[in-house]
């Protein structure tokens, strides 16, 4: 029987979902860096618009348009600006093609069910773009601002965040009342494989966000360049939270209430604290629990992180911070939510939410940028998945060491890096690298460096807007795919279900919107409308 | 590194299996008293001497939905002594 082994730094670099998160996201960044160069091959990203049955007359909203290649708007050439303004709904199957070869090829080699993995993929595929495409009438997704326009009187107000919603609870009725379809989209429904790709991507926007804010003034672009940067620094007090109040915390109540072995309440406080179900693996491995405890807890993670996201974006959004403090409540919301995939999705639900609800409030005086919500709660994230690696080192330390005290056995400092989460390099390579475009050749927004920062941003909005919501979108739906309540129920998890409970609602998430109003209070988004 | 072998567990025990070599128990300490029981049976460690055994986690233990979130479990290294 083959084995997968992690021996070298390099194992896994072409057979893991995460190096292919990488791959598959560089992949994408690099066909839209050729933009720079005046060499447009990614406008052919498909895009939403809002839409009505009957668009009134000259108002917006025809079926016919609802679906657009991006370069039709964002090219930076003329010739292939008039090119991507032909495909209209044909950009589907151009992004569906592209997709499905660039996956197919990763599919492959990791060595999954490749005719399983495309029929899944095709599917889920296409449910997603009709998701998308319901979720974009604009009873759901105009705001009080543009809903005139679709010539209606009423709308929800959801924004792009609908889609969202809808994608997860379609996801959910099928992961929960037609098993058999979702065994079939099982080989192509991978939450974290999506949503490390689209966090790549996450990395475009957030390089990219100064090149667009340039655009209104230089002033502008220097200030969102400097916001991201804190948020970056502001993250990393995530870190300490989480490994050094969240775990003792949870660990203590599992033991102290709850009566569960040592194992199990070190492997369940990761889980439920740390960045869930690869802190429950790394945990699980570090202190040599039997497969078996890892793989319960990780049942239960998915399971909790997809509740956290159907009920944390509202409230933050309606009840606290809300608009007040948008980004305590982005980050608040990396440290409360589980699993990246979840935590990226209700960042972006809640920046859908938040930037939907500023501009209602205030009647469109005030516009804040996408993806800022999103980049902080994703920041934070990403700062407690990195040192995952170095934590289950330490415990895996003291584990053998100290507290199983095993006659001549050793941790491997490898460890480290086999648990590091290789994501976040395609993550920071795209941010970095649309950084130094900007502050480099791109003068910071100054006249003489506008024309380069106009063609790179022809080759990142396809990516950063089109192929990032996409992905967003495959999220929801694989999410919602993979989902079934009824294990809650399972016998077998027992106490470990209330000690998520408790541990979630009575201590984490009110610890997590504390220390993120400590560290993010007062951080302001720029408004993009002047 | 002296040998090298993968680490599994099949649902009651762990086992450890290398060239020729294959090794199980319940828990990992009495894995590691019999892997060196074996090695001393089978020549391989001379008495007074020392065996570094580095033992890889097989990851594919783990069920596949788990590993889109983590592909790695961990990896141990035992010195025998004979």
């Amino acid at each position: 029987m083959a084995t997968m082994t992690n021996r070298k730094w390099y194992t896994g670099m072409l057979s893991q979902e995460d190096w292919w998160a990488v791959w598959m996201g560089l992949f994408f960044f690099g066909l839209g860096l050729l933009t720079c160069f005046n060499i447009d091959v990614i406008g052919w990203v498909t895009y939403p618009t809002k839409w009505v049955f009957s668009p009134p007359e000259g108002g917006k909203g025809a079926i016919s348009s609802a679906f657009y290649a991006l370069g039709k708007k964002y090219a930076y050439d003329p010739d292939a600006k008039a090119f991507y303004k032909g495909l209209g709904w044909w950009s589907i199957i151009w992004t569906y093609v592209a997709l499905t070869v660039v996956t197919t090829v990763g599919a492959a080699c990791m060595k999954w069910d490749v005719k399983k993995f495309v029929q899944g993929w095709t599917v889920l595929f296409f449910l997603t773009i009709a998701v998308w495409f319901v979720g974009h009438h604009a009873f759901f997704a105009a705001t009080i601002i543009n809903k005139h326009k679709y010539g209606l009187d009423f709308s929800l107000s959801l924004g792009g965040g609908a889609s969202f919603i809808l994608a997860l609870i379609v996801g959910l009725i099928i992961g929960n009342f037609f098993k058999g379809f979702a065994g079939f989209l099982s080989e192509a429904a991978k939450p974290e494989w999506y949503i490390k790709t689209a966090i790549v991507f996450l990395g475009v926007k957030v390089g990219y966000l100064p090149i667009k804010a340039a655009a209104t003034s230089m002033k502008l672009g220097k200030q969102v360049a400097g916001l991201t940067g804190d948020l970056f620094f502001a993250g990393a007090v995530a870190t300490i939270v989480a490994y050094m109040v969240f775990w003792p915390g949870v660990y203590v109540i599992s033991r102290k209430i709850f009566k569960l072995p040592r194992k199990t309440a070190a492997v369940l406080g990761s889980g439920i604290s740390i960045c869930g179900v690869s802190a429950a693996v790394a945990t699980g491995g570090a202190v040599r629990a039997k497969p078996v405890v890892s793989i319960m807890v990780s049942a239960l993670v998915v399971i909790w992180a997809v509740i956290e996201l159907i009920i944390l974006p509202g409230v933050f959004t309606h009840i606290w911070p809300g608009t007040s403090d948008p980004l305590v409540a982005g980050s608040a919301m990396g440290m409360a939510v589980k699993t990246d995939g979840a935590d990226a999705a209700a960042g972006e639900l809640l920046d859908e939410f938040l930037r939907t609800k500023i501009a209602t409030e205030t009647n469109g005086a005030v516009q804040w940028p996408e993806g800022i919500i999103t980049t902080s709660a994703v920041m934070t994230k990403i700062w407690i998945d990195m040192f995952i690696g170095l934590w289950a080192f330490v415990l895996a330390m003291v584990w053998v060491y100290k507290i199983d005290r095993r006659p001549g056995e050793t941790v491997p400092a490898s460890e480290v890096w086999h648990r590091f989460p290789k994501f976040v390099l395609g993550y920071f390579a795209a941010w970095w690298i649309y950084l130094a475009i900007f502050f480099g050749p791109g003068h910071a927004g100054a006249a003489e460096g506008m024309t380069l920062l106009k063609m790179a941003k022809a080759g990142a909005v396809p990516v950063e807007k089109g192929l990032r919501k996409l992905f967003f979108m495959l999220t929801f739906m694989s999410l919602g795919v993979i989902t079934d309540f009824k294990k809650l129920k399972e016998a077998q998890f027992g106490k470990m279900v209330w000690v998520y409970f408790v541990a979630l609602f009575l201590f984490i998430i009110p610890v997590a919107v504390i220390i993120a109003y400590l560290f993010h209070h007062g951080m302001e988004i720029p408004n993009m409308a002047g | 590194m002296n040998l090298d072998c993968v680490l599994r567990h099949d649902g009651r025990n762990w086992v450890a299996e290398g060239r020729e070599l294959s090794v199980a128990a319940p828990t990992l300490e009495e894995l590691d008293q019999r892997l060196a029981e074996r090695l001393r049976s089978s020549g391989q460690l001379a008495p007074g001497k020392r065996l570094q055994v580095f033992m890889a986690f097989d990851n594919s233990t783990i069920p596949q939905w788990i590993r889109q979130y983590a592909q790695h479990y961990f990896n141990r290294i035992v010195t025998v002594t004979g």
